[in-house]
């Protein structure tokens, strides 16, 4: 088998004016492991996503088998023999397991599919990857990591000669995950590149034979991996320039009363166990972890979203797991979606209308939402949370910056009265001005009186806003932090790198 | 004069709210005039008082149940059960008046309207069964069961003729002044109320309605409990119009009803329309089978004029969707 060999040289990338790759290199070479590594936003997505074709670079150039080639799209890629395994499943599931391998290229004449030959297509992959699935099961009818195969097999049958594999332990159990290994081991022994993005690192020391860190989109380390430490990739990941990220300014304040979010032993199916962490008002409590570990099921927990299967939960001063999200609500509780599109907003509705939608029955009067109250609504907020919006009365919350839809949606349960507070990744797809308005403004209703618990899975958020931070991995509770042990080291080392 | 400008240095500009609003409902009325000037080169009789209000008592009924047909779709849902629960409403009070009398008659009819709503609600909010599925199963069930009331026959009904056909105000018919009633209160209901703004809320995102504590599930039960008092309200009317009901009535109405609400700017995908909008769409329709009668056309061909114009609005919907994802 020819091995490819394909590098890519100072490709810079930027969206909407801001650069998120300068000038990076990567060299794929036939035959390794490649990871790649970073924090969520250094760049990885995006530098694969040019790997494949997905992206086109706005500089630089990229060079395969020694030959500058022009430009790299996905028709070109996929000549190439280069695919990418997505971290959501691309597949079709009502279809057949030999459909999906064949996937776009069914064989037969005129039209008619030739069913044995599909299957034999599929049969000899499968036997070739030494995998008993069965050929003519739906894609959807299998489990998750068996999934993952069949999506390995559908490259594999298409001659993939680079193959992306993006976070793909994320949803996987540890058992799932040796195999998964073993199939990627084995195709590279058979000469196929392979660049495995992940945030975890004994998956790097376990499965990489290079290692590749980025940082806010510059390349932070190239390395053997034997040549290097955990502590090291940790740095490059972190960065040393960490000591820019400061600590809450008011640390220190005293709580004020008895804990409006009380866990003890929590356990959410197979994704949480043994979590408990109070949360009083006067202080901001972070529930810090990777994506996957747990930390948005806790969330959800606290909303009614989820049913825990065990342990107990105190939330707003009454016992028990709140049943429904109204059921929370009236507990008191104010809920920020991670997803401010899909969760939070609705989009093509006014900000006014965005902001008030939670206190309707307190701004109306028989029934009828009195337009003055719900405007002064937004008066009380605005200026507090600094909302920037042109006419909110007609103006849709879709028009809106990220940053001003995340205080308007904040504002939704403010108004409401609400304490406590849960707010799941505040910052999502904020940029760093309004981020900031948005820490001090959460810093500021707590020390109010508000109890916020924010679960995130950035550690620059938690370090900023913290006064104790609680760290998952993995579904189990790592470790507590408080003061000036809120570090960005102590918090990554804690989550599993 | 120079007094105030200091206090509102950041009020709004207000015209943006034209600007963004105006399109949609202005070119419906545009198309509306278009059509009237068209049809009134065509015909000497379209342009007489009489044949306007013509007009308007043909579209009352579609109006009727149109309008909380918008609120509806304003929350993703739709309902088209209507056409043949109009008919069967008429064939439950011609039957019943027989048996007790014409205001016992007239109650069964209304609440026989909620019943016709409550299942329907229940179906999709409890059961989960999306709208299509439930209502397309009750449109069915119902033309059955009227059949089976009505034993497959006409029935007359004497003595009930004044909700169809009496004038009692400015010699504008009774069903006209429902439509204007049913048309103002909706409008209201679904610009100020918390129901109103609650079902476009749901519309808009269904997810974070139901995270911002909005009770989903009963707010769209409510929506189909409403459009089956106005399919009783609308039944009633049919039957009072031609003194007689026949199981077979209203065939496809729930496509003009639903042709009415799109063409008038609301979204198949929830969220986006107003009770102006459907009005426009219903006078548009009323127009043009009305327009197409009087030119001696074929009334097939208005069938499938309608269908063409259904195409058309929701294709016209589409690409706006599209365009407005692009952005």
């Amino acid at each position: 088998m020819t091995q490819l060999t394909l590098s890519l040289r100072d490709i810079s990338k930027s969206f909407g004016g801001v650069e998120v790759l300068h000038q990076v290199n990567l060299d794929a070479v036939g035959g390794e492991v490649l990871a790649l590594l970073g924090e969520n936003g250094a760049g990885k997505s995006t530098l694969v996503k040019i790997l494949a074709g997905d992206y086109t670079p706005d500089g630089g150039t990229i060079v395969v088998d020694g030959a500058e080639s022009a430009e790299l799209n996905p028709r070109s890629a996929r000549r190439l023999g280069i695919r990418m395994i997505h971290q959501e499943f691309q597949d079709a599931g009502a279809l057949t397991v030999a459909e999906n391998i064949s996937l776009g290229r069914w064989p037969g004449r005129g039209g008619v599919i030739s069913w044995s030959r599909l299957r034999r297509r599929a049969e000899d992959v499968l036997g070739q990857m030494g995998v008993d699935i069965d050929p003519g099961a739906t894609v959807g009818s299998l489990r998750v990591g068996e999934r993952q195969i069949v999506e390995i097999a559908r490259a594999l049958a298409d001659d993939a000669q680079l193959l992306i594999l993006d976070e793909p332990t994320a949803a996987l159990s540890q058992q799932e995950v040796d195999r998964l290994f073993e199939w990627v081991r084995r195709l590279r022994d058979r000469g196929v590149c392979i660049v495995y993005i992940t945030h975890r690192l004994d998956e790097v020391f376990e499965l990489a034979d290079r290692v590749q860190v980025l940082r806010n989109g510059d390349v932070a380390l190239v390395s053997a991996t034997s040549d290097v430490t955990r502590r090291e990739l940790v740095e490059a990941m972190v960065g040393r320039d960490i000591g820019e990220v400061s600590r809450p300014a008011d640390l220190g304040a005293p709580t004020l009363g008895e804990p409006l979010i009380s866990i003890r032993d929590l356990e959410v199916d197979d994704q949480v166990a043994g979590l408990s962490l109070d949360v009083s008002p006067g202080e901001v409590v972070c529930l810090y972890g990777k994506l996957g570990s747990g930390t948005t099921q806790v969330a959800e927990a606290c909303f009614g979203i989820r049913r825990p299967t065990r342990g107990q939960l105190r939330i707003g001063g009454v016992e028990g797991f709140p049943s429904s999200p109204v059921d929370a609500i009236r507990r008191g509780v104010g809920y920020l979606p991670p997803d401010r599109k899909r969760e939070g907003a609705f989009m093509n509705r006014t900000v006014v209308e965005n902001l008030a939608a939670a206190s309707w029955s307190r701004l109306s009067s028989l029934g009828v939402i009195l337009a003055r109250r719900e405007r002064s609504a937004y008066d009380r907020w605005s200026g507090k949370l600094g909302i920037k919006s042109a006419d909110p009365t007609v103006q849709a919350i879709a028009n809106l910056s990220g940053g001003n839809q995340q205080k308007v949606l904040l504002a939704r349960w403010l108004e409401r009265g609400s304490n406590p507070l849960v707010l799941v990744e505040p910052t999502r797809g904020v940029d760093v001005g309004a981020r900031q308005e948005i820490y001090s403004a959460i810093r500021a209703l707590s020390r109010e009186g508000q109890a916020v618990l924010v679960v995130t899975s950035d550690y620059e958020e938690a370090v900023q806003l913290a006064d104790r931070v609680v760290v998952m991995q993995r579904g189990r509770q790592a470790a507590e932090f408080a003061g000036d042990d809120v570090t960005a080291q102590n918090l990554t080392i804690a989550a599993g790198g | 004069m120079t007094t105030q400008l200091d206090s509102t240095a950041t009020e709004p500009v207000r015209p943006a709210r034209r600007r963004r609003r105006l399109p949609d409902t202005a070119a419906l009325a545009v198309v509306l005039v278009a059509l009237a000037i068209f049809f009134s080169t065509q015909s000497p009789f379209y342009l007489t008082p009489n044949n306007l209000l013509n007009i308007l008592v043909n579209a009352a009924v579609i109006g009727i149940i149109a309008a909380p047909g918008t609120l509806l779709l304003v929350a993703g849902q739709f309902d088209l059960s209507v056409g043949s629960g109009a008919a069967f409403i008429g064939v439950v009070m011609a039957w019943s008046a027989t048996q007790w009398g014409i205001p016992t008659a007239v109650l069964l009819a209304l609440a026989a309207g909620l019943v016709i709503g409550m299942v329907n609600g229940f179906a999709v909010t409890v059961l989960g069964i999306n709208a299509l599925i439930t209502t397309l199963a009750t449109l069915a069930i119902l033309r059955g069961l009227g059949q089976v009331i009505a034993g497959g026959q006409t029935l007359l009904l004497s003595g009930f003729g004044d909700l169809g056909n009496a004038r009692p105000f400015l010699d504008i018919p009774v069903p006209v002044l429902i439509l204007v009633a049913v048309v103002v209160v909706m409008a209201l209901v679904m610009r100020f109320t918390v129901f109103g703004r609650s079902m476009y809320a749901i519309g808009a995102n269904p997810v974070a309605a139901r995270l911002a504590g909005i009770r989903t599930r009963t707010m769209i039960f409510g929506g189909f409990l409403l459009s089956g008092l106005a399919v009783s309200v609308g039944g009633l009317i049919l039957v009072s119009q031609l003194g007689a009901a026949s199981p077979n009535a209203a065939m496809g109405l729930e496509l003009s009803v639903v042709t009415a609400v799109i063409l008038g700017g609301a979204s198949l995908a929830g969220g986006r329309g107003t009770i102006l909008g459907t009005v426009l769409g219903v006078l548009i329709l009323g127009t043009l089978n009305n327009g197409l009668t009087l030119m001696n056309i074929d009334s097939f061909w208005q069938d499938v004029a309608r269908g063409v114009l259904l195409l058309a609005a929701v294709g016209f919907d589409q690409l706006r969707l599209r365009f407005l994802s692009d952005k």
